[in-house]
């Protein structure tokens, strides 16, 4: 997995979830989801669907409870694609 | 404790499809999902049992310092459209939800009693956030009050005690 890639391929996952465009300019893998994208909380399930469906994995509960920024989100695809 | 979330059912009509697959195991309990699917309108429903949990979230967040994305673990009991509670990891707090053909209000409370007391407040009241968490500032008194904001589309809450 190339991370700067999965970056960019998450980016365009969140895209129409976002409401601060700035924050989304300037995503890091520090990003956090709800206090600097200001993703509603309702939509991060979108956002853990669309990852689902993109690299067709399975995001458990316990791996979810962690989907607070960028650097969880990538590490969480990483696990569950090497045990694929 | 308190806490507070809104839903604008205009916005969430357009933001979330929750009928879309995966969307209701990933956020409701079993029994949750029955009590949405045998409801008159699920999709106010939908929103009803999601602001409570919400609500209680934010109480649960600043009594442990607990952040996270858990909904299924937020369990709601639910006596009728509009009272309950939410349970989690032996914390139980109490809801009130109001519901009109515009918004879903739930504010949520640790001790019944405080239903009560709850204050709304001005929505220019400046506010202080200490690790994502709001508290009200009163520079007079060197006070920081615990406060809880919702907003979400059309909708302002705001609540103290």
């Amino acid at each position: 997995m190339n991370k700067e890639e999965t970056i960019q391929e998450l980016k365009a996952i969140v895209k129409p979830y976002i409401q601060n465009e700035e924050a989304f300019e300037n995503l890091t893998e520090d990003t956090d989801f709800i206090n600097d994208l200001k993703i509603n909380s309702a939509n991060l399930v979108d956002v853990i669907l669309d990852i689902e469906e993109k690299y067709d994995i399975v995001i458990d509960n316990e791996a979810m409870e962690k989907m607070s920024n960028v650097k969880a989100a990538l590490t969480i695809i990483e696990t569950q694609l090497a045990s694929k | 404790m308190i806490g507070n979330d809104v839903v604008d059912l205009a916005l969430s009509k357009k933001q979330s499809r929750w009928q879309r697959k995966g969307f209701m195991d990933k956020i409701f309990t079993p029994s949750e999902q029955l009590r949405i699917s045998t409801s008159q309108n699920p999709e106010s429903m939908v929103w009803n049992l999601w602001s409570r949990k919400e609500a209680a979230y934010k109480i649960y967040n600043r009594e442990t310092g607990i952040r996270g994305y858990f909904p299924l673990q937020l369990e709601c009991d639910c006596s009728n459209q509009n009272e309950g509670t939410v349970h989690i990891k032996g914390f139980r707090y109490f809801t009130k939800t109001t519901v009109d053909a515009d918004c879903v209000y739930t504010i949520a409370v640790a001790t019944k009693e405080h239903f009560d007391q709850i204050k709304t407040m001005d929505p220019n009241t400046p506010i202080t956030k200490i690790n994502g968490i709001p508290y009200q500032n009163n520079p007079q008194i060197q006070e920081l009050k615990p406060v809880s904001i919702t907003h979400h589309g059309r909708f302002w809450c705001g609540i103290t005690l």
